[in-house]
């Protein structure tokens, strides 16, 4: 399978479950909008003519009823894909994720899997405080969820591959604002190899070396990094970045070993500042280097409100460019 | 089919069992909450014809009999209650938290969430055009959650072979279920669905024996989802410790007078010469053995060992 030339996100995500659910007959898709449309944002484009309506199952505006589906149906030897369209929609069927997706493999003494993926997408792009969550770190918070966020096409396949065939569950939080840029647009992992592949959850990458700080981050704030990095190297600094990828399992030693070299860190979050990654990212990081062992620490993280409707204020919470680099050179001063 | 003499038999094996289960309450023992289901066996014993080793069950937080009849084996089942290392779970599940997913069983501990799960299973079974069912049950309580109505949509409209058994055993927790359902009965709603619908006494283990049978025939041959009610008393408070003032002492002892299904079928075997008195008390008294025989050896069994705390939340230890 080939992507087209000017393929977008949306549509690698849609062949990397094609390709997927070809590979494994027990894979299926279930979620609202996820047939006849082909998924809101086009990431389920083609399954249902492919893969036919119990295979690729668009269902009631119903999430408690169909992520407890997934349960049952992971119980039953299958391997659902479980789309909640936003991750705001969580609220809606937490029970079921945190209660029995979660926990019924440590409950039954590892004698029950729960080989789900649950995919939602997250992030701000206008459409304000019921729509703009990305909700990682409370998901993170749960145990028993693994909880991935890529930042780029190569990530984005591999992951999503990674997450599906695995044995435990898996939440995927796409990013709303990128299913329809170009793969050939993305800063990063723009070269997507012909055939299957996976890339391991739980393994950060330095995506840029540097000497001066380290920051941490994921998903699309990694390209917001990055563009900051490159306005700090022409002022003479030299950002390290750390692309998390996941927040559960968190690789901090990448961080660790990244801060040992720089003695600053930074992270990153398009997420609720307080009690979340950013504050997890740091206590681990202090617990590993002593708190002598670190000259400089500081978080850019949403300031613990609702994401507004208005550009003007939603520019305000959400981290830019021009904010990492300016809490950057705080940190270097 | 299984005998009215063999049901009683399992009833009072049943009653038994939780009895062996609440001394650990009060021997202290058991910590937190026991849901005992002592008064509703007439619907578990009378689900054993119906079921089969294929189709999926998945229970709520009043779970024991529900196991015992789905066929899991008694020790291992005593001693996930007792939380002991030989339990099915290792003692990580305890009472509320029973898999046993050799013999096709689950539970949930959160009321109502046992439905859209056995949903996940009558799915399961149409995408391998198999006839097996999945037996969701829940209590009177737990059909004003939303989980009721969406279960009952999606395995409504995907014609899936699911029973959804409602317990009504007329209290959520202290509320009388009539304060807070609105339509008389829970069966009714079965036809907001178009589903088969039915209401039957629990307590009258031939009857629900009989309309359960209906119940999983009409899901097995493909026809949709099979509502059941099924009236029953919970003699026992809603856990092991509940002061239960919500029923007076009269209510009780109109219940263990009229309500009890083990007397029930005790009274019809003796009017039909089916029994004697004194077989049917040998019946009791081997059931009370059997089950302090089983308590004896799971009280025998060792602890989990405290470094099984951290495992098994993932597939693999993290790295």
């Amino acid at each position: 399978m080939t992507l087209r030339a000017n393929a977008n996100l949306s549509e690698l995500i849609a062949q990397t479950m094609e390709m997927e659910m070809e590979r494994d007959p027990r894979t299926l898709l279930i979620g609202e909008d996820v047939g006849y449309s082909g998924g809101t944002f086009g990431a389920s484009r083609r399954l249902f003519r492919r893969f036919g309506e119990w295979r690729v199952r668009d269902t009631p505006i119903s999430e408690m009823g169909f992520t407890g589906m997934a349960v049952g149906l992971a119980m039953s030897g299958w391997r659902p894909i479980v789309e909640i369209m936003f991750t705001d929609f969580f609220g809606v069927c937490l029970e079921q994720i945190y209660n029995a997706v979660a926990k019924n493999r440590y409950m039954s003494g590892g004698r029950v899997a729960m080989p789900i993926t649950i995919r939602a997408a997250g992030g701000a792009i206008g459409v304000a405080a019921q729509h703009s969550q990305t909700l990682w770190g409370m998901l993170a918070h749960l145990p028993g969820l693994k909880v991935v966020a890529p930042s780029n096409p190569y990530d984005y396949r591999g992951m999503l591959a990674a997450a599906i065939e695995d044995d435990d569950p898996v939440v995927v939080i796409e990013h709303k604002g990128v299913y329809l840029e170009k793969i050939s647009d993305f800063a990063l992992g723009t070269t997507i190899p012909e055939g299957r592949y996976t890339v391991p959850i739980g393994q950060a990458a330095v995506v840029r070396p540097g000497g001066d700080l380290t920051i941490a981050t994921l998903s699309t704030m990694v390209e917001r990094s990055l563009a900051a990095a490159g306005i700090l190297a022409a002022e003479g600094i030299e950002a390290e970045i750390v692309d998390l990828r996941s927040v559960v399992p968190l690789d901090h030693e990448t961080v660790v070993a990244s801060v040992a070299r720089t003695g600053r860190l930074l992270v990153v979050d398009e997420d609720y500042q307080s009690f979340g990654l950013s504050g997890e990212l740091v206590s681990r990081t202090v617990e590993a280097l002593g708190p002598s062992g670190v000259r400089g620490l500081r978080r850019l993280a949403e300031p613990d409100v609702p994401i507004p409707a208005a550009k003007s204020l939603e520019d305000e919470v959400i981290p830019s460019v021009a904010a990492i680099a300016r809490v950057a050179r705080e940190l270097v001063a | 089919m299984t005998s009215l003499l063999d049901r009683y038999r399992l009833m009072a094996r049943m009653r038994a069992f939780e009895d062996a289960c609440a001394e650990g309450i009060r021997s202290g023992e058991l910590r937190g909450e026991l849901h005992l289901a002592q008064g509703q066996e007439g619907i578990a014993a009378g689900m054993v014809d119906a079921l089969r080793p294929d189709d999926w069950m998945v229970s709520n937080h009043r779970p024991h009999l529900h196991a015992i009849a789905k066929g899991v084996p008694l020790f291992p089942l005593m001693a996930e209650i007792y939380e002991k290392a030989v339990g099915l779970a290792g003692g990580k599940g305890g009472h509320l938290h029973l898999f046993d997913p050799d013999h096709r069983f689950s539970t949930t501990g959160i009321v109502g969430s046992s439905l859209p799960v056995a949903l996940g299973h009558a799915y399961a079974a149409r995408l391998q055009e198999t006839d097996d069912v999945a037996i969701g049950i829940t209590g009177d309580g737990g059909t004003n959650t939303g989980q009721f109505h969406e279960t009952l949509n999606m395995a409504a409209i995907w014609s899936l072979p699911l029973v959804v058994l409602v317990e009504n055993n007329e209290y959520a927790i202290s509320v009388p279920a009539s304060e807070v359902i609105a339509p008389p009965g829970i069966a009714g709603r079965a036809a907001a669905y178009g589903a088969w619908g039915r209401r039957v006494n629990g307590i009258d283990v031939e009857a629900f024996a009989a309309a359960f049978d209906e119940a999983v025939a009409h899901a097995r041959s493909g026809a949709g989802p099979a509502l059941l009610e099924a009236t029953c008393h919970r003699f026992r408070g809603h856990y092991e410790g509940d002061p239960d003032v919500y029923r007076s002492p009269a209510a009780h002892a109109e219940m263990a007078a009229t309500g009890d299904p083990i007397l029930i079928a005790r009274a019809r075997l003796l009017e039909r010469a089916e029994a004697d008195e004194s077989s049917l008390d040998r019946i009791l008294r081997e059931a009370t053995i059997e089950m302090a025989d089983l308590l004896e050896s799971v009280r025998a069994a060792p602890a989990p060992d405290p470094a099984n705390a951290l495992t098994d939340v993932f597939a693999r230890a993290e790295p």
